[in-house]
């Protein structure tokens, strides 16, 4: 049964981690001192009883097809992740790599429970025309401190679609403001416009990358080159897209290869921009194509990718939406390119909570007012949240202590895949803090992975194809990566032997 | 006790108004500040929420203001409710905020209440919803959820894509990405994400520099008021407008997969459409096998006098969608098909899928605008309104003009000779502490809360009149 046999197991690696666990003070075992040891099981398999019944209740009302289970997240604690049934989940998925410092954090809880939380939940204003007196000091101290080195101000929005259209607005403004010279529209345009003709509305383009994930509405989806099932039947924009690198692994045996894929990619992105029809505002680009498979590049590639923007006069949008906050060991991940000129602009949200764009041009902001604009312009009551997010990560150096872990995990994961070369392929992510990833050789081979894994107790995603990601939250640490390597050794041999 | 003294004991008893120009000299201060960091250039004022109460919003300079703007009509129960208050305050509010869930894939084991929630104030015939997180995005969704149905219907709803399919997707070219439209109307507001501004055709400001995608736009009414005297040229009006829309469904270049309206055009002027000319519309998108997508994020939530607005029309069949924001807090679209629900799941879809803690919130405020029927009570203040400012009209025809909103609660408003007196308007009302908004380029719209009653009504009235009088 392998049921009982991986809950016999995980009681003893329990009480040995549980020994080891009082020798050092983790900032998970400060924030959630009653955190499990190990994953809980209650139920002979995931979903439980009762879970399924609550799913299929919930079915009546809500689109429930894509759900796993269903969470209990008053009893979520930390790296776990409860479920109806009061199994624990340790949670290396973590919301989609969206929840930054673990369930039910005692300092979240604090800022939740303020009264500046509540008068901004039931207060919301319309930030750009009515805003609070304590914004400009929220921003300042929470979202802005975290700010991308060479940046310093910010648009907020609500979510890494709309933070990333944002970010196109102000390209297409931008680049239509420079060609324009004046600050007066014409005639022609006030009136094309409103026929959604040119010269009024633009026929400039985003350059995105294949197997790019940058949100899925109209235009963050006609971006999107991840897989056709986010895009089918939803009319997009003709805009190009250029090949993303597909790196050998390991980088260090196809040093020369790579560098070769890494150049013809640039190449073939100098040749997109000089042949498409019409011009290119600006190009979007992630750090680790996450939604795409965990798709690396090197700093080379950025750089050349920098260049070619430079060159061509097209802003470089960087989307962070799941790469930024503390998991790839720098708070931001494009930080580890050290491109010689920053990024136009920046994009975030998931584990920021909060949403929006980073930038340094101060022509970036439309030259009238009312053009980038909207209602509600963001949400204070997740910028509070944003600022506590930030202040705990540099109380604890977060992003060090995340780098440090996914040391132990990348470094661990690299024998496992020596002991089972021919199932476990292109580990990803050294250097790279928790954000690794590795393949499967089919999807099938996949999913099996990623359900017994559910079985033993351990929430996981995948990505891509055949791959499976990690993104568990900043409270993840060398306990925990402990623990998962243990489990996941043990589903190897289980599946493997 | 009336429904404002209940909820605020302590609401001032009328504006305070400090500062001899707007915004103050704190106001300014804080503006230089802000705008540092954040595009400040469109701040009326900076506001003190801590010290704002009911209807009255209070700047960092002292001033209290009756607010008939309610930020851009997206307050819904006053500032600081003790209602809202408690449910921002309660555990599973601050579980919501601190757990944020990806609900498509975890939803937490109180979603199903919190949506339930959510239905229990659907517009008549809708008995499902799916959330986004502001109205822009609901409408895009909205359109989305229509683009899925409309090929659905064109392959069968079960039908697999084709190779082809997936394949021209990728590259943005048809089959995959089909060329299918989404009619809208002149002057029509729907947001300003790439699609929500392809169809918003209020400014050429809305919409500059960006790309759109080539959708028609046919014509809303424009009436002649008052609607009494101008029944029969107003009802030729509706006919031509509805003709346009024909025409269009027949000769548009591309498939018409939704058609999206709002039942007051607000930031577009709040022009108003008849019964007949939204049934009309109702026909004819069944006729052409098109979604009608009704907007009301503006419109929904009580200040018409209904729950929704387009219940006052009694269409039938009920329209497909109803898109929702603003006064609701949350965000979305109500429906009843269930072929609205794409054929398989991930593709309605994204990580957060909505915000639990903004929807237990519209939760609470569809609790207390049921319990208070406060729709009737607008309904009850509008007309109460409405009446004296008809008596104004009278006095002041030059700068009280075409008055709207008859019927309508507090939905009201009135246009003025150009956008310049229409601006200068705005800025005098806050000399007499009455934070106000336009529409268009030289009306007046009034979106108080739901908790603005016939007290507040004559504040506001002796405001405009004594604006008016220095005209």
């Amino acid at each position: 049964m392998l049921r009982r046999s991986a809950y016999k197991n995980l009681q003893q690696r329990a009480s040995q981690l549980q020994l080891k666990r009082s020798a050092s003070q983790s900032v998970a075992s400060i924030y959630f001192p009653s955190e499990p040891t190990a994953p809980v099981l209650k139920t002979e398999s995931i979903p439980g009883p009762k879970s399924v019944e609550l799913n299929e209740e919930l079915g009546k009302v809500f689109d429930n097809r894509a759900a796993y289970f269903v969470s209990d997240y008053k009893q979520s604690i930390g790296n776990y992740l409860s479920d109806a049934d009061g199994n624990k989940l340790l949670d290396v998925y973590a919301q989609i790599s969206s929840i930054a410092l673990g369930y039910n954090n005692p300092e979240l809880l604090k800022t939740a429970k303020s009264d500046e939380m509540a008068s901004a939940i039931i207060n919301r204003p319309a930030l750009a025309c009515f805003p609070s007196a304590e914004y400009g000091q929220v921003l300042k101290d929470g979202i802005l401190a975290a700010a991308p080195k060479g940046m310093n101000k910010v648009w907020t929005a609500l979510s890494g679609s709309c933070a990333n259209e944002t970010a196109y607005k102000a390209a297409f403004m931008y680049q239509a403001q420079k060609k324009r010279g004046s600050l007066d529209f014409t005639h022609e345009e006030l009136s094309s416009v409103m026929e959604n003709k040119a010269p009024g509305a633009s026929d400039s383009a985003i350059l995105s990358f294949e197997k790019g994930f940058h949100g899925r509405l109209f235009g963050s989806l006609s971006t999107t080159r991840s897989k056709a099932i986010h895009k089918l039947d939803i009319p997009a924009f003709p805009w190009p897209a250029a090949p993303f690198p597909k790196l050998k692994y390991p980088l260090d045996n196809h040093k020369h290869e790579n560098h070769a894929e890494e150049d013809r990619c640039l190449g073939e992105l100098e040749k997109i921009i000089k042949n498409h029809p019409t011009d290119i505002a600006a190009l979007i680009v992630e750090p680790v194509q996450s939604e795409g498979g965990d798709n690396h590049a090197t700093p080379y590639f950025f750089q050349g990718v920098r260049d070619i923007c430079t060159k061509y006069e097209i802003l470089m949008i960087v989307d962070e939406v799941q790469t930024g906050v503390g998991a790839s060991g720098k708070f931001w991940a494009h930080e580890h390119w050290n491109l010689t000129t920053p990024p136009d602009m920046v994009t975030f949200s998931k584990k920021f909570q909060a949403a929006g764009f980073y930038f340094k041009n101060p022509d970036l902001q439309p030259a009238q007012p009312y053009r980038q604009f909207n209602t509600w312009c963001g949400d204070p009551s997740k910028a509070l949240i944003a600022r506590t997010i930030y202040q705990e990560i540099e109380k604890y150096d977060l992003v060090n202590k995340t780098q440090e872990v996914g040391d132990i995990l990348y470094k661990s994961l690299d024998t496992l895949l020596s002991k089972y070369p021919t199932k476990m392929k292109n580990l990803r992510g050294e250097n790279f803090g928790t954000f690794i990833a590795w393949d499967f050789t089919s999807v099938l081979e996949r999913q099996e992975f990623l359900d017994t894994c559910r079985q033993y107790g351990v929430n996981i995603g995948g990505c891509g194809d055949s791959s499976v990601r990690l993104r568990p939250t900043l409270a993840f640490g060398e306990e925990h990566a402990k623990l998962f390597l243990g489990i996941v050794e043990e589903i190897f041999l289980k599946l493997y032997k | 006790m009336s429904i404002s003294e209940q909820y605020f004991p302590n609401e001032p008893k009328g504006p305070v108004v400090k500062s001899t120009e707007f915004p103050g000299p704190e106001s300014k201060t804080q503006i230089a500040s802000l705008n540092e960091v954040f595009d400040s250039r469109p701040v009326y004022f900076v506001a003190d929420y801590e010290k704002s109460l009911g209807n009255y919003i209070v700047d960092v300079d002292g001033n209290t203001l009756l607010d008939v703007y309610a930020q851009i009509a997206s307050i819904p129960l006053g500032y600081n409710n003790p209602a809202l208050l408690e449910a921002a305050k309660s555990d599973k509010m601050i579980r919501a905020i601190i757990d944020r869930p990806a609900i498509g894939n975890f939803p937490g084991s109180d979603l199903k209440e919190i949506i339930s929630d959510l239905l229990k104030v659907a517009p008549e015939g809708q008995d499902k919803v799916w959330s986004g997180l502001s109205g822009a995005d609901a409408n895009e969704l909205a359109f989305k959820a229509a683009f899925f149905w409309y090929q659905g219907k064109k392959r069968g709803f079960t039908a697999q894509f084709s190779a082809e399919e997936d394949k021209s997707v990728m590259e943005n070219i048809a089959p995959g990405s089909p060329e299918l439209a989404i009619l809208s109307f002149e002057r029509a507001f729907h947001g300003r994400l790439f699609a929500s501004a392809s169809v918003t055709r209020s400014k050429p400001v809305h919409k500059l520099d960006m790309p759109s995608f080539k959708w028609p736009k046919a014509q809303y009414p424009s009436y002649k008021y008052p609607l009494s005297k101008y029944e029969t040229e107003n009802a030729e009006e509706d006919k031509r407008c509805l003709a346009i829309v024909e025409e269009i469904f027949k000769t548009w270049h591309c498939p018409i997969a939704g058609l999206i309206i709002e039942p007051i055009q607000s930031e577009g002027g709040d022009n108003h459409g008849s019964n007949a000319f939204f049934q009309g519309l109702r026909d004819l998108t069944l006729k052409f096998g098109a979604l009608m997508i009704v907007d009301e994020v503006q419109t929904g939530v009580g200040a018409t006098g209904k729950l929704w607005c387009h219940e006052h029309f009694n269409l039938t069949p009920k329209p497909d969608l109803v898109t929702f924001s603003k006064k609701f807090q949350s965000a979305g679209y109500y429906f009843h098909d269930p072929e609205i629900i794409p054929n398989i799941a991930y593709r309605q879809f994204n990580t957060w899928c909505g915000d639990p803690a903004r929807m237990i919130l519209a939760g609470a405020i569809g609790k207390e605008i049921v319990k208070h029927d406060l729709p009737a009570l607008a309904a009850k203040v509008g007309s109460y309104l409405y009446a004296k400012l008809e008596l104004l009209q009278a006095k002041y025809p030059t700068y009280l003009r075409d008055l709207r909103g008859k019927d309508r609660a507090t939905f009201i408003a009135w246009s003025l000779p150009d956008a310049a007196a229409r601006n200068k308007f705005l800025t005098d009302m806050k000399s007499v502490g009455i934070n106000i908004g336009g529409c268009a380029e030289d009306s007046v719209r009034l979106r108080p809360t739901l908790v603005f009653e016939e007290k507040h009504a004559d504040i506001l009235v002796a405001g405009i009149e004594k604006i008016l009088a220095g005209y």
